[in-house]
């Protein structure tokens, strides 16, 4: 289990002033500049579940999972991994753990793949009975077999992807923690890395700590999710309850052969709705209504449209998890 | 209690987790062979020009000893002074300043090893790879040019053994001590200024440029306070029989007191450093 109560972290860094002038200025000056990465964060999360972590870019998701891994000390707050505080006992906790950052590589670059799983192999002190089982399902989920004896190096951004998720999986982690695991990463590639990822979490139930910009990966692998922004937790809860909370929304693109007739219906009057449940955007002979589906019924705004002119053709888009976690970000929760 | 037990053995250093290590930057080395051939052949120039001109000096000079050193000892100490630092200086303040400004330190940091050890490894890789190229061979040919030129041959098993020895102990203090000097790189970030800076201090305090006996009195004393003379120094005094048996006993003891005191620096150092560690580049 993981427990993470109240846990903070301020990077200090020299303050910088903008051009020439102030980068000779900020040689003479000693002034420091103090950001709050992290703020008073507090979760759990149980052994066997898959846990998204989701927040814009810099929100301080990198952040959280690195103090998780142990590389960086919180400046407050207590972290407990397995009942072992990583940032103390930085070895062993590494020991149970497995990490893969998605923007580089723990492989050897200059070594063939095998002999990479070799080393592992002797770090992670695995007995040969077990690195050949392992190696065996690794390869069969991941599919290695074709590169294991080319260099690092040589490797495509997909295999090496492939690779690097193996190499972390090799000790049979208890804990995943996986950063952008599919960061640039072709459809079919991903496909693959997500389905290794849930086939090691059934057969070994180990938890798994997923960030990942690409919302596919988290409706895929993840029931529960964290958002994260500004270095707070604004959201701790199962992917269904936000997609209901947010996910009313409906968008109907109409084709209409007269756009005119639009402007001269009064929708939020016939509705009696504001413009936040009801509201439209016109784009060439095309309008987008986008509405609330519990104030408004998809039916009466056509019919509305209907009988006043030619309609050619109706699309109706629910809001997907992506356009429900833009809203998040950009409004807050 | 038997849990405990178990979890404490997780810690202690597994020689064989880290001689891959090792084993891997020589073969980093072979596969970037031409650039190391390159470094090589520069290295050996400029030991030859050194050597000639100190024998300029020689020529120009009316005494036939300089500083204590005859003109084929100072051949010898030209020569072997390369042979010994080729093998021992062997920078980390460039691989630990890498390590942090791309960040890869991180990966070094989720494994369950040490990295210091792991960078130890590392070295004692690099210098086995150097003493075969080229020390091994410029050592051979020195012997041979004076026994076969110069007629002269004054070798003991002994003496290349207490040479090897007090060159492994050169080799560690200056490991010791690059590693705490590397721990700048987590402060300043970039570090290469304060390598070439570093450098050029010490090829002067170590000897490499000019035997220390050169100096005048009171820096030949400050120098016995400090450990650069016990990295490169020493061991080619040692070599060349220019230390006697009761002093070469406390020169040795001395490099091995050295390696206490840095060894317990490094620990207080890196102790402090991990805990302001932050990652660079995501």
């Amino acid at each position: 289990m993981i427990k993470v109560e109240g846990v903070s972290k301020e990077f200090v860094n020299a303050k910088k002033y903008p051009g020439l002038k102030g980068a000779v200025k900020g040689l003479f000056s000693n002034e420091k500049e103090r950001k709050l990465a992290v703020n008073d964060i507090s979760f759990e999360i149980a052994d066997g579940e898959m846990v998204g972590y989701i927040g814009g870019n810099g929100a301080g998701k990198s952040t959280t999972i690195k103090m998780m891994t142990g590389i960086i000390v919180p400046t407050s707050g207590i972290i407990e991994v397995d009942g072992i505080v990583p940032y103390k006992n930085r070895m062993q906790n590494a020991q149970n753990i497995g990490v893969v950052f998605g923007q580089r590589t723990q492989l050897w670059w200059n070594l063939p793949l095998g002999e990479t799983f070799t080393i592992l192999k002797e770090i992670y002190k695995v007995n040969d009975k077990d690195f050949k089982k392992r190696m065996k399902f690794l390869n069969e989920v991941l599919d290695l077999g074709k590169f294991m004896n080319n260099t690092v190096r040589t490797l495509s951004l997909g295999q090496r992807m492939r690779a690097d998720l193996a190499a972390s999986l090799l000790h049979n982690p208890k804990t995943l923690y996986l950063d952008e695991p599919t960061i640039g990463l072709d459809l079919v590639v991903k496909d693959k890395i997500r389905n290794a990822i849930k086939e090691i979490n059934a057969k070994y139930h180990s938890k798994v700590i997923l960030t990942t910009h690409d919302l596919t990966d988290i409706e895929e692998i993840c029931h529960r999710i964290l958002i994260i922004d500004k270095g707070t937790i604004i959201y701790d809860g199962t992917l269904e309850n936000i997609k209901d909370k947010y996910g009313k929304t409906r968008m109907i693109s109409v084709d209409l052969h007269d756009i005119s007739v639009v402007k001269k219906i009064n929708f939020n009057k016939i509705f009696n709705v504001s413009k936040k449940d009801f509201n439209y955007q016109i784009d060439g002979k095309t309008v987008t209504f986008i509405i609330n589906k519990d104030k408004v019924s998809v039916s009466a705004v056509l019919s509305n449209l209907m009988g006043k002119t030619d309609v050619k053709d109706i699309r109706i888009k629910e809001t997907d998890i992506g356009d429900i976690v833009k809203q998040i970000y950009i409004a807050g929760i | 209690m038997k849990k405990k037990k178990k979890k404490r053995k997780v810690k202690t250093n597994r020689l064989h987790v880290y001689t891959p290590f090792g084993k891997s930057v020589i073969k980093d080395s072979l596969a970037y062979k031409g650039s190391f051939y390159l470094f090589v052949i520069c290295k050996v120039l400029s030991v030859f020009i050194t050597y000639y001109l100190w024998r300029a000096i020689f020529s120009s000079s009316d005494n036939s000893e300089l500083g204590g050193f005859n003109q084929v000892e100072i051949l010898t100490y030209v020569f072997m002074s390369f042979v010994c630092s080729n093998m021992v200086y062997i920078s980390m303040t460039t691989k630990i300043g890498e390590n942090v400004v791309d960040g890869s330190i991180a990966i070094n940091l989720i494994k369950p090893i040490s990295y210091k050890s792991k960078l130890f490894a590392e070295s004692i890789g690099e210098m086995i790879y150097k003493f075969i190229v080229p020390s091994v061979f410029v050592w051979i040919g020195l012997e041979v040019y004076k026994y076969v030129i110069l007629d002269e041959f004054s070798l003991s098993g002994i003496r290349i053994a207490l040479f090897l020895l007090s060159s492994m102990l050169s080799f560690i203090i200056y490991f010791l001590f690059e590693f705490c000097f590397g721990m700048i790189a987590f402060y300043s970030t970039y570090v290469w200024g304060m390598e070439i800076i570093k450098n050029s201090v010490l090829s002067f305090l170590t000897g490499q440029i000019i035997p220390l006996t050169f100096f005048p009195d009171f820096a030949q004393k400050l120098f016995n306070y400090l450990p650069f003379s016990s990295m490169n120094y020493v061991p080619v005094m040692i070599y060349l029989g220019k230390i006697s048996s009761s002093e070469l006993i406390f020169s040795i003891e001395r490099q091995i007191l050295w390696i206490l005191i840095l060894e317990l620096i490094s620990i207080a150092l890196w102790r402090r450093v991990v805990k302001r560690i932050s990652i660079l580049g995501g």
